[in-house]
């Protein structure tokens, strides 16, 4: 049975982290939109604790805490504004959010 | 006070305008003209306190801005300098007295009183950052004047002469900056202070690169061929009094940095670019000479006969030696006044007809006699005739450059002849002949109001031109020293070569006297 | 003596002030009357002075004030009156004054009369500061004054087309001249360091040839455009459309011989490259026969005796040139008096045919203007050369010198323009005042001028007749105190007296086969269909050698033309496109790009994450390279590069 290492930890973080991307890239719905972005948070915070593991340092996995918090706090603050914004148009689709063109 | 009359003469205009918002629109006028009054005597008392023997700078102000970085708001005035803000300050006045009827008199005004301290910001300024950001600020006052007050293309002439002059501004902060590194690293020591400046002594390529780098800024401010376009649709689109303006002070600043920048800083360079830039003079001359001939439209005339006239200064400039440099400050203060008076002359006909193009004159010499008679004066000034003003400017820069190329002095004096082509066909267009044109069988002669303009610059015109010493010698003290630093501190034997040691010189004529 | 130097000098100004003064209000007799006094009292004070140096006096030198002081450069207002500037002082201020007085008639009905006088007047205190300055730049001032005032006074009547079109011909052609003439100044300065005469003449002595035949040519170029020698020529009899007082003082008497006071001023400068004043004596030669030939056929009074001018001053220069300095300055003297008599004479002519200028309409008008006819007769008598009024003294020894030298071609050419002269001289004599009367039929009621005319231009005759032997002895002594002292002497009496007898009979013969020619019955207005008129050389001649059309087709023209292009196409088209097509590049790059600012956001972030990616792969290239720097180096220098 092989040792699980440091690298395993980080190729699971890259393949989270490039799921995470491909959904914030291709999905339309904006709730759809969170997830992908909890799941490359959460991509970040296993190579932080990973990296702290290897080196004996706590700080990464402190690090993943804030991580953890502000994440909570953005998806508190982004449902919120999602609610708000269903309640107006009544849908949540990306392409109809176009106030923004230049 | 006469301590710091160089901040009072900056900032006394800028808060009469703001004062100016309280004034009711009918006395704005009288206000104007009163404040404008003010600030012309105290640039006269400036002038009446200079001392012309000492050639380095006078009534020097002191205070820190930055002080990590070497910034200071740091003024001071010389021979080189002075004569540019009195003629700003006295342009200013004539054109508030003579402005004849706009809309929006009162925002006409207080723009022209904030456009006039940074006219005097800029020619004062010792410091590279003050010098920078009072030579922005005066783009914005001309920028409203050509948007608000100009012709029907006046955006599009506006915003191209903000622009291009913007972008080359730019470049040359950026040249500033690392000047000032350049310093720093040579110090120890940040500084942005002129004086500093010429005393760090740079290598050649170091030079070249920084050379090109204020050239660009100065280049479009004055403006030199090809970066002149913007100037025939800035003149050609803006009110009399902002041609004026243009064409007596602001153009100025171009030539005057090329003096106190890159002259003193880069001497070495200056001598690499000698050739290259007196070719490129030469172009300006004969080529917007031609080009002004082929106008229409007679204030083009004039906008491009100024394009040529900073062809003569810039080779004068680049003579490198006393009678050239000394010729071309001069010439910026004649052809300041004469321009300026030719533009007042062209509003003067296009106030009464509402039209600049010369098909439409014709024989206006009996019918406005007077006129005909300023206009006759200013154009045989601006030919170069002597005993006016223009001549000894350009008699002093073609004969300062001739020391350095004989070839190229014969081209670039052709400007006595192109310019005499296109000024004097422009004359014959508009003055001579029947008046063939009814509308022109009735104008007025000149009014009381446009005299009050035109008459003390009648009077300076032939003044400066037979008796020009109390202002040649103020400004060949000044530019004697500068040379002599020049000789100093270049470093390569072509430099050396070109630059007179005046030092030297005068121990071996003094030698050979005894 | 300073103070009648200032009064020589400044009452001119003060005269051209006053009438400058009345110059908007109507015609008043006094703004004609107070100049012509006040040239009178220069013309005094000018004698005056001239009595201090005839009588051996001290040369006359002051420094007024300073006028440009910087550098090297010390350039004062200063003034001289020697030898040679007090002959020029007495022919400008004796000219001018009769002038003055003869133009208070002639231009009694003018409008303008006002303006006339201030300008008349101005253009005397020009030529007095170009003859009275002791330095070049003041030279320069007169030079550049004269040009001013002879373009005001060619355009006086500025409602005619043909009349500013000379004035501005006039003065850009003695632009180009200037040119020269400055650089020629600059060469001086930078060589000499100096521009006063004496500092510069001096210092002249020890340079190199080279350099001083440069001075010598840019300073001829000077020269030449004031007294129009070829090619720059066309302007002066062009400038014929001025009034024709200013004919006669401006372009016969005094501005024309500018260029050779220029030359004769110089001459210990040209002393020292005789190669250049052999170039000017050939040039002066073949000038005196050009305008000569131009002269013959020409069917304007006033032209003719331009032609006649040129052709003159072509001898001042052969004169000057071959270093005959005096000469050339006697001749200039003589030929100020009886030129401007002539065309005086012609004026009244003018007056009297209501300005037609064509000899052929005229005929037997000497039995009307008796006055005028013995006048011009005699002034041609005299520029013909007869003995013994002025031109036979003056322009004589200008053949001695040119036959003595040994330059015989010179010699020859001279002679034969003599002939040449006299010929044309008195066929206009000839066709105005005798013959049979043409101009009745045409309806001219000719009228001879006012009395106070014909007694303001008498002494002008008396000097045309008495100047040649009554001067030339006192003269000589006076100016080779100061110019070379060559006595011109035939060596064999037989050769002297051949030649003299030989050139009076030659000249007398074109005289009267001038008379025969013109005088016989007969003469028809010329309508262009005579055999004669359609001949080659008549074309050639009446059409000056087409050298004006040259300069209109092949100088005007293409100029006028590359100027418009340089401004529809260059400037516009390709600088200022320049200028706006790098604006509009931003602008559309500006528009080009805005669609990925489609405000989508997921568009957005495809975006973010494409930089994202090229940032990071930009990171790792550049991080690699850093760290196998040495094996890339390597790498390359084994392939060579």
């Amino acid at each position: 049975m092989m040792e699980i290492g440091l690298n395993h930890y980080l190729v699971l973080s890259t393949i989270l982290f490039s799921i995470g991307l491909i959904g914030v890239m291709k999905r339309k719905n904006l709730l759809l939109l969170f997830f992908a972005t909890e799941i490359m948070l959460n991509s970040v915070n296993i190579a932080f604790a990973a990296i702290s593991h290897y080196y004996g340092d706590l700080t990464g996995q402190m690090f993943a805490f804030f991580v953890i918090a502000i994440a909570a706090s953005e998806v508190a603050v982004g449902l919120g504004l999602l609610i708000l914004w269903h309640k107006r148009h009544s849908s949540i689709d990306l392409d109809k959010m176009s106030t923004m063109k230049g | 006070m006469l301590d710091n009359i160089l901040s009072i003469l900056i900032f006394f205009p800028a808060v009469a305008g703001i004062f100016g918002f309280m004034i009711h629109k009918d006395s704005m006028r009288a206000y104007g003209v009163s404040v404008a009054t003010i600030e012309f005597a105290l640039s006269l008392w400036l002038w009446y306190s200079f001392d012309s023997n000492v050639s380095g700078m006078q009534f020097m102000e002191q205070l820190p801005l930055v002080e990590s970085f070497g910034i200071n708001y740091l003024l001071g005035v010389d021979g080189i300098s002075l004569f540019i803000v009195v003629l700003a300050s006295f342009f200013t006045m004539i054109g508030i007295a003579s402005l004849t009827d706009t809309k929006n008199v009162k925002n006409m005004i207080i723009t022209l009183l904030m456009l006039q301290m940074t006219m005097v910001g800029v020619f004062v300024a010792l410091d590279a950052i003050l010098f920078y950001v009072f030579w922005e600020l005066s783009l914005v006052p001309m920028l409203y004047i050509i948007g608000a007050w100009g012709g029907p293309l006046r955006i599009y002439a506006s915003v191209k002469f903000f622009l291009y002059t913007f972008a080359g501004s730019l470049v040359m902060l950026v040249g500033m900056l690392f000047m000032a590194y350049f310093y720093y690293q040579a110090t120890g020591v940040w500084s942005f202070a002129i004086l500093d400046w010429y005393r760090l002594i740079l290598p050649e390529s170091f030079q070249l690169w920084l050379f090109g780098a204020f050239f660009i800024g100065f280049a479009i401010k004055v403006p030199m061929f090809p970066f002149h376009t913007w100037l025939p649709y800035a003149h050609g689109q803006a009110p009399t009094i902002g041609s004026v303006i243009l064409a007596a002070i602001l153009l100025k600043m171009g030539t005057y940095a090329f003096i106190r920048f890159s002259l003193p800083l880069f001497p070495d360079a200056s001598t690499f670019f000698m050739f290259p830039i007196a070719i490129i003079a030469i172009i300006m001359i004969v080529y917007t000479a031609m080009v002004a001939y082929a106008q229409e439209d007679v204030k083009q005339v004039v906008a491009y006969s100024s394009v040529s006239h900073m062809g003569v200064i810039i080779l004068g400039t680049f003579a490198l030696n006393v009678e050239g440099i000394t010729g071309s400050i001069f010439l910026m203060i004649a052809h300041g006044v004469v321009s300026g008076a030719l533009f007042l002359l062209v509003g003067v006909i296009y106030d009464r007809r509402h039209t600049k193009m010369m098909s439409e004159f014709g024989g206006l010499a009996s019918v406005m006699p007077r006129y005909a008679t300023i206009f006759g004066l200013m154009l045989m000034a601006s030919v170069g005739m002597p005993l006016t003003i223009n001549f000894v400017g350009e008699f002093l820069s073609l004969l300062g450059f001739y020391q350095q190329s004989h070839i190229l002095t014969l081209l670039a004096g052709t400007a006595i002849i192109v310019g005499a082509i296109y000024m004097l066909a422009a004359y014959k267009k508009m003055f001579f002949g029947e008046v063939t044109n009814e509308k022109n069988k009735n104008l007025p002669d000149v009014s009381k109001r446009e005299l009050v303009a035109l008459i003390p610059l009648s009077i300076i015109t032939i003044w400066l031109g037979v008796y020009p010493k109390p202002v040649l010698e103020p400004i060949n003290n000044s530019v004697e020293s500068i040379v002599q630093l020049m000789h100093d501190k270049s470093i390569t034997q072509e430099a050396k070569s070109r630059i007179p040691n005046l030092v030297q010189e005068r121990a071996t004529s003094a030698e050979e006297a005894n | 003596m300073e103070i009648y130097l200032y009064l020589a000098l400044f009452s001119p100004f003060v005269g051209s002030m006053f009438a400058a003064l009345f110059g908007a209000s109507p015609r008043t007799m006094i703004a004609g009357i107070v100049p012509s006094l006040l040239l009178f009292v220069s013309f005094v004070s000018s004698t005056i002075l001239l009595q201090h140096i005839l009588a051996g006096g001290e040369v006359v030198h002051v420094e007024m004030m300073t006028w440009m002081e910087t550098g090297n450069l010390y350039i004062p207002f200063g003034f001289v009156v020697d030898q040679i500037s007090v002959t020029m002082m007495m022919v400008v201020t004796l000219v001018s004054t009769i002038v003055h007085v003869y133009a208070i008639g002639y231009m009694d009905h003018d409008k303008a009369f006002n303006r006339f006088f201030a300008w008349l007047s101005a253009f005397v205190f020009s030529m007095m500061i170009l003859v009275m300055s002791d330095n070049f730049a003041g030279l320069f001032i007169g030079w550049e004054g004269v040009g001013l005032c002879s373009w005001a006074l060619i355009g006086f009547w500025y409602h005619k087309e043909s009349a500013t079109w000379a004035a501005n011909e006039a003065f850009i052609m003695n632009r180009i001249a200037d040119l020269g003439m400055l650089i020629g100044i600059f060469l001086v300065f930078w060589n000499t360091g100096t521009l006063q005469y004496d500092g510069a003449f001096a210092a002249m002595q020890g340079l190199d040839i080279e350099t001083l035949t440069w001075i010598g040519i840019f300073l001829f170029i000077g020269a030449m455009g004031k007294s129009a020698q070829f090619p720059l020529h066309t302007w002066l009899a062009d400038a014929m459309e001025g009034p024709t007082p200013v004919s006669a003082l401006i372009h016969a008497a005094t501005m024309v011989t500018a260029g050779v006071y220029l030359v004769v001023r110089s001459n210990e400068l040209y002393a020292l490259i005789p190669n250049v004043g052999l170039f000017i004596a050939s040039l002066g030669a073949f000038v005196a026969i050009f305008a000569a030939t131009m002269a013959l056929v020409n069917r304007d009074i006033k032209r003719v005796i331009a032609y006649s001018t040129l052709s003159q001053l072509g001898y001042m220069f052969a004169a000057a040139g071959l270093g005959a300095y005096w000469v050339a300055l006697f001749h200039l003297m003589a030929h100020a008096f009886f030129k401007a008599l002539l065309f005086l004479g012609g004026g009244n002519v003018m007056h009297a045919m209501s300005n037609e200028l064509d000899p052929f309409k005229m005929g037997a008008l000497g039995k009307t203007m008796k006055g005028t006819m013995i006048m011009m007769t005699l002034a041609s008598v005299a520029l013909a050369g007869i003995f013994p009024l002025a031109g036979f003294f003056s322009k004589d020894l200008i053949l001695e010198v040119a036959f003595i030298d040994a330059h015989y071609i010179i010699y020859t050419v001279l002679l034969l323009t003599a002939g040449l002269t006299a010929f044309y001289s008195f066929r206009i004599i000839a066709l105005i005042f005798h013959g049979e009367d043409r101009h009745t039929a045409l309806g001219f009621h000719p009228h001879e001028a006012y009395k106070f005319m014909l007694v303001a231009m008498s002494p002008l005759l008396i000097l045309a007749i008495i100047a040649g032997f009554m001067f030339k002895m006192p003269y000589f002594e006076m100016v080779t105190q100061l110019l070379p002292a060559t006595e011109y002497h035939v060596h064999s009496a037989t050769t002297y007296w051949i030649m003299t007898i030989g050139t009076q009979l030659f000249v007398m013969l074109a005289i009267f086969f001038a008379y025969k020619k013109y005088m016989a019955p007969g003469i028809k207005v010329p309508d262009g269909t005579s055999a004669m008129e359609n001949s080659f050389k008549y074309k050639l001649l009446i059409n000056q050698y087409y050298i004006p059309y040259f300069y209109e087709e092949y100088l005007v023209k293409p100029y006028r033309e590359l100027s418009t292009v340089l401004w529809k196409q260059v400037d516009m088209k390709v600088v200022d496109a320049t200028v706006d097509g790098i604006a509009n590049m931003l602008v559309s790059t500006g528009e080009n790009t805005r669609t990925m600012q489609s405000g989508n956001l997921s568009t957005m972030l495809k975006w973010m994450v494409t930089g994202l990616v090229a940032l990071l792969s930009l990171a790792v290239v550049f991080g690699l390279a850093v760290k196998y720097l040495d094996e890339i180096k390597t790498c390359l220098s084994s392939l060579g590069v």
